[in-house]
């Protein structure tokens, strides 16, 4: 990793907690030159830069077993798709990555994230702060129920934010390609908006706390086909700036937006527990066009059982 | 999908019996111009000119067949967005087609040629090599339709070794036709020298139908092995 190009690689949370406005406005985010900077690093034949380093990932609800031993790596601006059947442990993952799974009662984890270097479980890591670096967009949208300006506002307003708050505003709709749709309506109330524009307000709202990482649970499963075209297209532009990890039951999009892919399965056990594993994770064009695993193959292939 | 009280191993079943349909609908494809070919090689050794007005006729079914077959094959990849093995086996068909309906066409071009020359009158020993010749690559294309039924992922690197004797016996028949070719007008010659290449080149297509198999079945291409290399796999 080349610190002088990435300054979040070694140094604590607590070092960097700049108003989200600062950040916003280019200090601690990759410089534009450091756009698809993974290519770049592989030319270089340097290693490529994750996000994420989990080592042994196994999670647990109280006594319950619902992720076996995952090692994976989540790459910088990349779009990492995680898929596979109902109770297969992928949205339980994806909650691993920002402490969301600390909220609920008995849940605990057991091996290592590492976010940039750093293990969010740490002691002295605070998971609000891990929150605000690493956003998550729900399956359903979620808009506060307040003006659309508000939705964005709220969460820096709490993070104390002093910088121009129109500003703020207009570039976080603005990266949600929402900014042209709602410019008008900013005083309106976010449930007028539709269910795709609401699911880009969602967006929005997450990246204005200037995140770097956003994960995505199923963001388009309760949207039309355009307007999950839209998202689809506006999580590929969003990974100039950020990285994004996305659990989906469809498919086809895990194939059209993802640069990897991760397939898990349900291993029932004697007893009846039901634990996910990961079981391949490699490039989506691997594993949609030759998966080497075959449980990869009968799953995308249709022939689940 | 959980609504189904069918096990789930059943729901593609459908899908799973179409692809099964589309293999078969191939390998008839191949049996349909073997059969021709039988009937070409007869009518050019023994100057059977109705029997080459037959090959010439039949290619409408073989032309129908490959049609129906890439119809099918477009179809399924249209409505079941098949992946992975399902989607190499169907690209690889739609190649293993146009080999076979090709070849076809190569066959009915020696047909058009005995009618041309009003039938071949050969010379014992041009006769011997030329049969030696046609039965060697009709043989190769039979088992290159043969690997598209069993789905041999080793047909590919086999048959491009047994092309070898296609190509050697397509190299006696011309040493041959060229110091027989003196007492021969020179139309018959070239119309010979024609029939000599299509035959080559029908044994080249079998050799291709096992590559095509092979990449369905190991998503590996023997032949762009080197450029493999450099993209990685596929």
């Amino acid at each position: 990793m080349n610190d002088q190009a990435n300054p979040d690689a070694t140094a604590s949370p607590e070092a960097q907690a700049t108003a989200p406005g600062e950040r916003l406005a280019g200090r601690g985010r990759p410089a534009a030159s450091l756009v698809y900077s993974n290519a770049r690093r592989a030319e270089a034949g340097e290693p490529e830069s994750l996000i994420f380093d989990v080592q042994g990932l196994k999670a647990f609800y109280g006594s319950f077993q619902a992720v076996a031993d995952t090692t994976m790596a989540i790459r910088e601006h990349e779009i990492t798709a995680l898929i596979g059947p109902s109770g297969c442990g992928k949205t339980t993952v994806l909650r691993c990555f920002n402490r969301m799974n600390d909220l609920i009662e008995g849940a605990r984890v057991e091996g290592t994230i590492r976010y940039h270097g750093i293990d969010i479980y740490g002691d002295k890591v605070d998971p609000v702060e891990v929150r605000r670096r690493i956003g998550m967009v729900f399956q359903k949208p979620n808009p506060f129920p307040k003006s659309v300006f508000d939705n964005i506002a709220f969460g820096p307003r709490i993070a104390g934010y002093k910088g121009n708050m129109n500003d703020l505003v207009q570039e976080s709709l603005t990266r949600a390609a929402l900014w042209d749709e709602v410019k008008d309506k900013l005083r309106e109330s976010a449930y007028a908006l539709s269910g795709g524009q609401q699911q880009r307000l969602c967006i929005a709202r997450a990246i204005a706390t200037s995140p770097d990482v956003l994960l995505m649970d199923e963001p388009c499963s309760s949207l039309d086909p355009i307007a999950t075209l839209r998202i689809e297209e506006l999580m590929i532009q969003l990974t100039r700036d950020y990285s994004i990890v996305i659990v989906t039951h469809n498919m086809q999009q895990a194939a059209r937006v993802s640069d990897r892919t991760a397939f898990f399965t349900v291993d029932v056990k004697e007893t009846g527990m039901r634990t996910g594993r990961l079981v391949e994770f490699d490039t989506t064009e691997v594993i949609f066009t030759n998966p080497r695993q075959k449980q990869t193959e009968d799953y995308i292939t249709g022939r689940f059982g | 999908m959980t609504d189904d009280p069918r096990p789930p191993s059943e729901i593609r079943h459908r899908f799973e019996a179409e692809l099964d349909a589309i293999k078969r609908g191939a390998v008839n494809l191949g049996s349909l111009v073997l059969e021709n070919a039988g009937r070409l090689s007869e009518a050019l050794l023994e100057s059977q000119l109705d029997l080459a007005q037959r090959v010439i006729d039949a290619d409408d079914v073989v032309d129908r067949a490959y049609i129906d077959l890439e119809r099918r094959i477009f179809k399924v990849i249209a409505l079941q967005q098949p992946v992975a093995g399902d989607l190499r086996f169907l690209i690889s068909i739609i190649r293993v087609g146009h080999e076979i309906e090709r070849s076809g066409d190569l066959v009915v071009n020696c047909a058009k040629g005995i009618l041309r020359q009003q039938g071949f009158r050969l010379t014992g020993r041009l006769q011997g090599v030329l049969a030696r010749l046609c039965q060697a690559a009709l043989d190769l294309f039979a088992r290159g339709v043969d690997a598209v039924a069993s789905l041999d992922p080793e047909a590919g690197p086999r048959l491009d070794q047994e092309d070898d004797t296609v190509d050697s016996l397509v190299g006696e028949f011309y040493t041959l036709l060229a110091t027989e070719a003196e007492g021969m007008h020179v139309d018959t010659a070239i119309e010979l020298s024609r029939v000599g290449r299509y035959m080559e080149r029908i044994a080249d297509h079998a050799v291709n139908i096992g590559e095509h198999i092979g990449f369905a079945v190991t998503g590996i291409f023997p032949r762009h092995g080197d450029i493999d290399e450099q993209q990685g796999p596929v």
